[in-house]
């Protein structure tokens, strides 16, 4: 029996079982401020509570205290951003509010550090700057000598 | 129904204009994955939902490639299983990660990692569906997939239907009958349906052969000494010797 | 008859993968399956289910190509979806060719414009528009202009059509000719020079990727690849079970209930 398809129950058949799971799970950062020990995630629709805390208990050896979670519609956007395009929608997904254990806390970790952010601006000005100078020593080179065709130049 | 014929690409052994030595060569292609099985279990909460420290807002993160078929036959079935676990928490950290760069206005690196994982996965289903369907068909002779059948709908047309389970016979079940009642395809009006249904496919198909030789005659008019066999390879539909001698196909230049 | 058009509506193959070339492939390392999620041109997405229509939700063929990666930006641009105008502008002629004789790292010597007479190293290949790149040869000057205060201009080397516009250079005279493929004794493919014989070999560089220059000096990452030899394990044993009874005897899962019997249609 292929993997994605699932018996019909009736009585006094084996216990239904998943051995591979093909949910996905996104943790998320929250808009709003959330207690220290409530994690923001985004899963599918299909998703139940009970799945959810299962999952997390089983696969990422997490303790679960509670699971509540609703439904929210996917973003409306161009299909090719800034360029444009026809407007699509995205998919639809269901919103899960997990809360841990009061012993234990979780805070979002900043995954743009700003070391990395400030060195690579850094890095692109210097860029610019180089690019602006041989241009312009181009153009003092190119005064010098009117009248002599461009290849010559370099 | 067998449903196997998903083959992946194999990405190098499709270097047409490369000789077989060269082949082999590149057949030596380092073996890398994208996730490996972990014997020890790496046990680190909710940061395994996010990359390695080192790669936060990093530019690049160079990996190898999918898992194949060949080499996922090789591993036992308490190998796939590990395997499908570690490739399914990669997928949920790639998307925590591509979530996050979206929000913050800036580039995912890799992106094609996604993608990747995702072949592997399906790869690796593959693998296991091909197993169960040589034990069922050893021991009970028929595959154990769903069933589905190739019949005439409504309409006249071949349709694959795919069959479902239901616990008593179809005789004895009411709701179902109710809900599909014995169709007549055999009918005037569905010949005629058919008549004018093939009418209008073999237009469509008259008109793309017109463009495919109105293409054909355009390469001719416009580049000198075409390769015709070339041509040929192009639209195997068109004869192609018929069009270059026709006026269409006169270029600018002395014949 | 619009009803057969209902009926006649499916969800179409990808084959946006299929028009890239294969030397553009190999060189990117990229999964077909990405290549084709970047090209698809959506103009409409529907939710799964089945209460919803299958009908073709993007289009993948019929792209302009140019000179750039089709995963690129400029491609995106060149083939802009909120462009309408483009739907009538007849896509331009590309000449169909047998055999692709020229690669990544030959030395060419060029046969049209500016540069006519030189020769100069091949640096780029786009196959899908039948063309070249050579190093620093047949250049335009590309104004690279980025508002106030960052005026500069660069050298742009133009693509050259690789059938027409580049000839291979033969090594043993050290000037243009034409190519021809052979079988030597030992059964290997090998360019063969027309005017004097001689093999010319590929280059190294043609097997460089974007990721390692040669297969062997690949660095893995430690953390993402596995090992070669844990790849090429076998721990696979035949047994008479599936992969589901695999498992539950590795995990003590005891099921002695036998399927009340079901039926399909």
């Amino acid at each position: 029996m292929s993997s994605r398809w699932y018996p019909i129950y009736q009585k006094g058949n084996p216990q239904l079982r998943i051995f591979l799971p093909n949910f996905w799970m996104k943790l998320v950062k929250s808009k709003d401020p959330l207690p220290p020990n409530v994690v923001e995630f985004h899963v599918p629709l299909a998703m139940t509570n009970h799945d959810i805390k299962n999952y997390l208990e089983n696969i990422y050896k997490v303790k679960v205290a509670n699971v509540e979670s609703t439904l929210e519609n996917g973003k409306l956007k161009r299909a090719f951003g800034k360029i444009g395009g026809f407007v699509t929608k995205e998919e639809d997904y269901r919103r899960a509010i997990v809360t841990l254990p009061k012993t234990e806390s979780f805070t979002f970790p900043d995954l743009l550090p700003k070391e990395k952010t400030e060195s690579d601006e850094k890095e692109r000005k210097k860029m610019q700057k180089q690019q602006a100078d041989n241009f312009k020593k181009y153009e003092k080179r190119a005064n010098q000598i009117p009248g002599v065709p461009s290849w010559f130049r370099y | 129904m067998h449903k196997l014929q998903s083959v992946t690409r194999m990405p190098l052994s499709c270097s047409m204009f490369l000789c077989q030595r060269h082949i082999q060569m590149l057949r030596k292609f380092p073996i890398q994955k994208v996730a490996a099985i972990h014997t020890t279990n790496r046990c680190l909460d909710l940061n395994e939902f996010f990359d390695e420290h080192k790669n936060w807002g990093a530019s690049e993160v160079k990996v190898g490639r999918a898992w194949k078929k060949e080499e996922l036959r090789l591993k036992s079935s308490s190998d796939l299983h590990k395997l499908w676990y570690v490739l399914l928490k990669e997928q949920n950290m790639l998307l925590t990660m591509e979530h996050d760069c979206k929000e913050n206005h800036v580039y995912f690196p890799n992106p094609e990692r996604l993608d990747k994982v995702q072949d592997s996965m399906e790869n690796l289903e593959d693998v296991i569906r091909e197993r169960n369907i040589a034990y069922f068909e050893l021991e009970t002779t028929h595959t154990g997939e769903r069933p589905a059948e190739l019949i005439d709908n409504a309409f006249g047309l071949k349709e694959v239907y795919t069959k479902t389970e239901y616990d008593i016979p179809k005789e004895v079940n009411k709701v179902w009958q109710e809900k599909n009642p014995p169709v007549n395809n055999k009918s005037r009006a569905v010949q005629k349906f058919l008549v004018l249904l093939r009418e209008k496919l073999a237009n469509r198909r008259y008109a793309q052969l017109a463009k495919d030789k109105q293409q054909v005659a355009r390469i001719f008019a416009n580049f000198k000494d075409v390769d015709a066999e070339a041509v040929q390879e192009k639209f195997p539909n068109v004869d192609v010797e018929e069009v270059r001698l026709s006026d269409k196909a006169r270029g600018n230049w002395a014949p | 008859m619009r009803f057969t058009s209902v009926l006649y509506r499916r969800v179409r193959k990808y084959v946006a993968a299929d028009q890239v070339g294969e030397l553009t492939k190999t060189y990117s390392n990229l999964p077909d399956r990405y290549i084709n999620r970047v090209m698809r041109q959506v103009y409409h997405v529907y939710p799964k289910g089945p209460q919803y229509t299958k009908v073709d939700q993007g289009k993948d063929d019929h792209f302009v190509f140019g000179p750039e990666r089709p995963w690129e930006y400029e491609f995106l641009k060149r083939n802009n979806p909120a462009d309408y105008s483009r739907k009538f502008k007849p896509p331009p002629l590309i000449e169909p060719i047998k055999n692709w004789n020229i690669f990544k790292g030959d030395r060419v010597e060029i046969l049209v414009g500016k540069d006519k007479g030189k020769q100069g190293i091949v640096l780029q290949i786009f196959q899908e528009i039948n063309s070249v790149i050579v190093e620093g040869l047949n250049t335009y000057l590309r104004d690279m202009n980025q508002g106030e205060g960052n005026k500069f201009v660069i050298k742009q080397e133009a693509p050259l059509l690789v059938n027409r516009e580049v000839a291979l250079v033969d090594p043993s005279d050290l000037l243009g000719c034409e190519v021809e493929w052979r079988y030597t004794e030992e059964g290997d493919k090998v360019r063969v020079s027309k005017r004097t014989g001689r093999i010319i070999p590929i280059p190294k560089a043609a097997y460089e990727t974007i990721d390692f220059k040669t297969p062997t000096s690949y660095k893995e990452n430690p953390n993402k690849d596995t090992k070669e030899a844990d790849v090429m394990e076998v721990t696979f044993k035949p047994s008479l079970s599936t992969f589901e009874m695999d498992i539950m005897k590795e995990q003590n899962i005891e099921e002695n209930r036998i399927p009340v019997k079901s039926f399909w249609y």
